[in-house]
């Protein structure tokens, strides 16, 4: 496992050139080296799922991929499904229905969101539940989680993707604090 | 990559990335009388096949629904499933009662091996140096005949199951054709095995839910042996594996119509 890995990829729409060892995790790439550290590290083993990622469109726990087997691939985390100033309509669902605590578990819930409604834009509930064990919350709001995904959908049914963060803010009385 | 990081095994010397070939391994074919899927394929690949479609495959829908979690089945492989060779490979156990085989391939050339041939021991697979499994392959069921996979655990997932079992069975009316039944270890060595006392007992009876319970009730206790440790005691697992093997034959027997 010695020895340097060249690898391209291309991570939230901007190229990337890197070398890295071969025991090297994408969850620690995309956290320490490339600063995306919207990508969470529950468990370390697959189990808790904070750690997913699209990887070529597809759900990826990060913890369990070897960047060295990257090269050429397209990754997607939660900072890059939304142009900047706005947000994805399934961090808007996830925002109105208002089930996050912590919010540690969430990158990960809207990740494989993402991946189920990318597939699927009108899934059933029994799809979503399916869906989401990819994903464990301490906090528990499940049923809210599963809320939230109807609720994208049914923007994304409407042909809305992107909303500007103004009006999220806006709309639910948010204020940036500091 | 667990293994590794839990200092159970050491790190190798030399890491061979198979997914390179992951186009060309993960297809699934119906092929002159056989089933063939490719080493590479995931459990997604699988759900989006035959093989989800056809009732003669059934079980691999029920080892889907209980596999890991969602991300996870864009990542496990087929192969790495059989290679993993433990009494958690659920794939493993399900492709026992297909009569499964391996195509392994190496710089010294091909070879097919039955899956009951391959599991040496727990976590150890026949591969020599340098070989690798490209293929699974198994026989193609005839219409009348269909599976079930089942699995206990205290959840229903991320779990990997305190008695798991297969069942495969084909009916002419009630009569009981052919019947091939797995568990996930039926002794102390915990790898995948058949139950061909069981498979014996029923092959040519009358189906009936009465049948299974004397069967069931009659043999498992004098030809399994399961092990203790600290989630459950072999007697639990025990009991639990008669009534997973009920539930399996059953659940089979249904897809066919006649429970
Ligand atoms: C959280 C979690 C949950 C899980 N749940 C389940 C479950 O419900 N059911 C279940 O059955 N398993 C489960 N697993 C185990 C594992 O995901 C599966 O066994 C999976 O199919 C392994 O495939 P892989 O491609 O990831 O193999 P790897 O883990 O990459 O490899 C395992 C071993 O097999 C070897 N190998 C892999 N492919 C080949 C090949 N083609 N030829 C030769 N050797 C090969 C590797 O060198 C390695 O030694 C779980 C794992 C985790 C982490
Ligand atoms: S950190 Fe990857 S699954 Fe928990
Ligand atoms: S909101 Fe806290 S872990 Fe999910």
């Amino acid at each position: 496992m010695r020895g340097l890995h060249r690898v391209k990829m291309r991570v939230n729409g901007r190229d990337y050139e890197l070398e890295v060892p071969g025991h090297e995790r994408l969850l620690d790439t995309l956290r320490y080296r490339l600063g995306f550290t919207g990508v969470k590290e529950g468990c370390g083993r697959g189990e808790c799922g904070t750690c997913i990622v699209l990887v070529n469109g597809e759900p990826r726990n990060s913890c369990l991929t070897l960047t060295a087997r990257l090269d050429g691939a397209e990754v997607t985390t939660i900072e890059g499904i939304a142009p900047p100033g706005k947000l994805h309509a399934i961090q808007v669902a996830f925002i109105e229905t208002a089930g996050v605590q912590c919010g540690f578990c969430t990158p990960g819930f809207i990740m494989v969101a993402k991946a189920l409604l990318d597939r699927n834009i009108d899934p059933s509930e029994e799809e979503i539940r399916n869906w989401l064990t990819s994903v464990l919350c301490r906090c528990g709001s499940y049923h809210l989680y599963i809320d939230a995904v109807k609720k994208a959908s049914e923007y994304l049914k409407k042909g809305v993707v992107f909303i500007d963060e103004r009006d999220v803010r806006e709309k639910l009385h948010l204020r940036v604090v500091g | 990559m667990i293994l590794i990081r839990d200092k159970r095994i050491k790190p190798p010397k030399y890491l061979v990335d198979i997914l390179r070939f992951r186009d060309q391994l993960s297809y699934v074919r119906l092929e002159n009388g056989y089933v063939k899927i490719g080493a590479l394929a995931t459990p997604w690949d699988l759900s989006q096949s035959i093989l989800h479609r056809d009732e003669r495959f059934a079980g691999f829908r029920d080892v889907w629904s209980k596999f890991g979690t969602m991300s996870l089945r864009f990542m496990a492989t087929i192969g790495g499933n059989i290679a993993t060779a433990t009494d958690f490979s659920d794939y493993l156990v399900l492709l026992h009662v297909y009569n499964a085989s391996v195509r392994l391939r190496g710089v010294n050339g091909e070879r097919v091996v039955p899956l009951e041939k391959l599991i040496l021991e727990r976590r150890k697979p026949d591969l020599k140096p340098g070989e690798i499994i490209t293929e699974v392959l198994f026989p193609e069921p005839p219409v009348g005949a269909s599976s079930a996979f089942e699995k206990f655990d205290r959840r229903s997932i991320l779990v990997a199951g305190l008695a798991n079992s297969a069942s495969y069975i084909q009916l002419e009316g009630k009569r009981i054709i052919d019947v091939r039944i797995s568990l996930d270890t039926t002794g102390l060595n915990r790898i995948p095995g058949r139950l061909r006392e069981l498979e014996d007992y029923l092959k040519g009876r009358e189906f009936s839910a009465e049948l299974i319970e004397k069967a069931v009730e009659e043999v498992i206790p004098r030809s399994v042996a399961k092990y203790s440790d600290w989630w459950a005691s072999g007697e639990y697992r025990l009991e639990m594996t008669k009534v997973s093997v009920k539930r399996s034959l059953l659940k089979a027997c249904k897809r066919l119509g006649v429970v």
